[in-house]
């Protein structure tokens, strides 16, 4: 066999096509490993604590979401890390072995180890230095780049303000790097300087930042932050495109009102990446026009602008043909047709809970999830301050409740962010164990 | 062979389109990521020697192996791509020479250096200006602690009946590595673009000696 270029050419010549799966579900970087289009198994939930309510901290909620199985749809593992910090948002590393969850307060990042058992996470490491090292503060967006997590954080340690960057820690957890978000850039859109997503295409070396708020804003109770004229005008208008190679702004775009989740469709012909203003409750689609400059246009409204009905979540489908969006004030979950997603249509809604926030579905659509937490001082109060996460099945017609957790008749807490893992099934560690007694392949 | 052929005709490497213009080389700064570790390594000669022998001196671009493997966006993508690099780089012999490619494998007990010697070839032929190494450990205890170091994930598959098969499960990663031995750039396959990493090494090349 053995040839006189060797053996190397001629195996990369035998290259088969594999079963591993190889999308995401579609909130998160379509680039990962490990990625899961079919049935996941467990569901984790980034739990803000609250004071009186079981031990009070925050916590990683795991439940068990695979039909068929006797705990289905029940918490089966509570991890509870110390204190409160404003529990946000998570994002695995490039390999899916570990969960990496911020707090927006004392800006304190959770890496757990969900690869070994997803049953049963594990922390395993606690990033305390990000304001030390960087100035930032809130890191919000946890996107994997290869060997490392890109944060994308929403305040500054100086006047806890808007002004933010991005911070890269290696996936040990190391500090590499910051990158501030333009406060000054030539061009027809005021630069802002504020943060809030991460959302890279690679293939077009794109990479698109939004804009939230700063520490002192979401920090406040919301009722006394409306109230506020000042403070309300210090939410962030813009987004902004980086070339990720080079990790340099190119340009600002104009989004005003809080430009929040950003989602590049997933169907690999598109060049477009779609996004839900807060303040102004629109959708904005962001692509190259006939002359290749990439412009910002609001292409819809989400439900009636004039009564703010506050999209916080949006999650595109695998195909890029629709989107879900959350609206927190109405509580409504909303499906946009976006098959011209110059022109997207609102065609359902519903009613999902008195308050919801963050809305994930499997990759075949066939399942939403919802939870109901924004922030902790910016959820409804009283009877209207409901906590839960539900499941969602949708057959293209209806959102049917499959099931419910309540997190406060749990002694849980404010249920936030959403990611799916799955048994690694049929898989062991490279270990002497495994392999010194492995059967040494025939040539 | 006839089923290797009709193997040929139908199977490519599904690397990355890459739908832009790469940045100048030296017109940007590639971050300091993470040292390389260390340990003790087979050349495809035998000879042992700490790793470190094959990841300072020069800029090095290196990817973990095994010999038998047929992830289309696995191994053969990264060979595909470290190829197309290879000629690419030797139509300047002197900048050539100051680069360095290391296949390293995952797998010790297969990937002999007798294995690795006949799994190259020529490419490991070292008179050529651009050295392309293939090396394995003396065993797996070795080996982890190179891989960990990395950060480089592994699990071998099992079969039904929990025995160890033939298929390593990994995200292929691939490592650019300054002459000071640290981790510059790492790319997975959405990002492993010939064009873009060659832009990388001729940054690292255009750097001031420390």
């Amino acid at each position: 066999m053995k040839t006189s270029r060797g053996l190397l050419p001629f195996l990369f010549a035998l290259a088969l096509p594999l079963t591993a799966a190889v999308a995401d579900e579609t909130c998160n970087s379509p680039y990962l490993a490990n990625l899961i289009k079919g049935q996941e198994d467990y569901l984790h939930v980034w739990t803000l604590g609250v004071p009186g309510l079981g031990d009070g901290a925050d916590k990683l909620v795991t439940v068990d979401v695979k039909p068929g199985s006797p705990k289905y749809g029940k918490v089966i593992n509570v991890l509870s890390v110390p204190g409160r910090g404003e529990a946000h948002h998570m994002g695995f590393s490039d390999d899916r072995r570990y969960l990496w969850a911020g707090r927006l307060d004392d800006s304190k990042i959770f890496v757990f180890d969900v690869g070994t058992d997803p049953a049963q996470p594990k922390l395993v490491k606690t990033i305390s230095d990000l304001v030390s090292k960087s100035g930032y503060v809130g890191p919000h967006t946890f996107y994997p780049i290869p060997g490392r997590m890109l944060i994308g954080t929403l305040s500054n340690a100086r006047d806890k303000g808007g002004a933010t960057g991005m911070v890269v820690y290696n996936n040990k957890g190391d500090y590499v790097a910051s990158y501030p978000i333009p406060t000054s850039m030539p061009g027809a859109a005021q630069a802002d300087g504020y943060g809030y997503d991460i959302a890279i295409n690679p293939r077009r070396n794109a990479m698109l930042t939004s804009s939230f708020t700063g520490y002192k804003n979401y920090m406040a109770d919301l009722g006394k932050l409306i109230a506020d004229p000042a403070a309300m005008k210090n939410f962030g208008n813009t987004m902004v495109l980086w070339d990720f190679k080079a990790m340099k702004p190119t340009k600002v775009l104009n989004t005003p009102g809080a430009p929040l989740e950003i989602r590049w469709s997933l169907n690999e012909n598109d060049n477009w990446a779609i996004t839900a203003s807060a303040l102004t409750s629109k959708l904005w689609l962001i692509r190259p026009d006939s002359k290749g400059e990439w412009q910002a246009r609001d292409v819809a409204n989400i439900g009636d602008p004039a009564k703010t009905p506050l999209p916080v979540d949006i999650s595109i489908a695998a195909d890029g043909k629709s989107l879900w969006v959350n609206t927190f004030m109405d509580g409504k979950t909303r499906l946009f047709d976006l098959r011209d997603p110059a022109a997207p249509k609102q065609v359902y809604e519903k009613v999902t809970g008195k308050q919801v926030n963050m809305v994930s579905q499997s990759w075949d659509g066939k399942r939403v999830y919802v939870t109901s937490s924004l922030l902790a001082n910016w959820d409804k109060k009283g009877a209207d301050n409901e906590q839960f996460l539900k499941l969602f099945s949708w057959d293209g017609k209806e959102l049917r409740e499959q099931w419910k957790i309540d997190f406060i008749k749990e002694g849980l807490g404010r249920a936030h962010h959403m990611k799916f893992t799955a048994k690694a099934a049929g898989a062991a560690p490279v270990d002497g164990a495994v392999v010194a007694d492995r059967s040494v392949p025939s040539r | 062979m006839l089923a290797c052929i009709a193997l040929i005709s139908g199977v490519a490497a599904a690397a990355p389109r890459q739908q832009f213009v790469a940045p100048a080389p030296g017109s940007y700064r590639l971050e300091a990521i993470q040292p390389v570790p260390d340990g003790e390594v087979l050349d495809s000669e035998g000879a042992a020697a700490p790793l470190r022998r094959y990841t300072t001196g020069k800029v090095t671009l290196l990817s973990f192996i095994y010999t038998y493997c047929v992830d289309p966006v696995g191994c053969p993508l990264a060979f595909q791509t470290f190829s197309e690099l290879r000629t690419r780089l030797l139509a300047n012999p002197a900048q050539a020479r100051r680069v360095r490619f290391v296949s390293m494998s995952f797998d010790p007990t297969n990937d002999t250096p007798a294995a690795l010697r006949n799994y190259a070839g020529s490419l490991a032929a070292p008179a050529s200006p651009l050295r392309w190494h293939f090396l394995t450990t003396r065993n797996v205890a070795g080996l982890r602690p190179i891989i960990d170091g990395f950060g480089q994930d592994v699990t071998v598959n099992l079969d039904a009946q929990g025995r160890p098969t033939r298929l390593y499960n990994h995200l292929l990663k691939v490592f650019l590595i300054d002459a000071r031995g640290r981790v510059r750039e790492i790319y997975t396959t959405a990002y492993l673009m010939p064009e873009v990493i060659l832009g990388d090494i001729q940054t690292l090349l255009m750097e001031r000696a420390p």
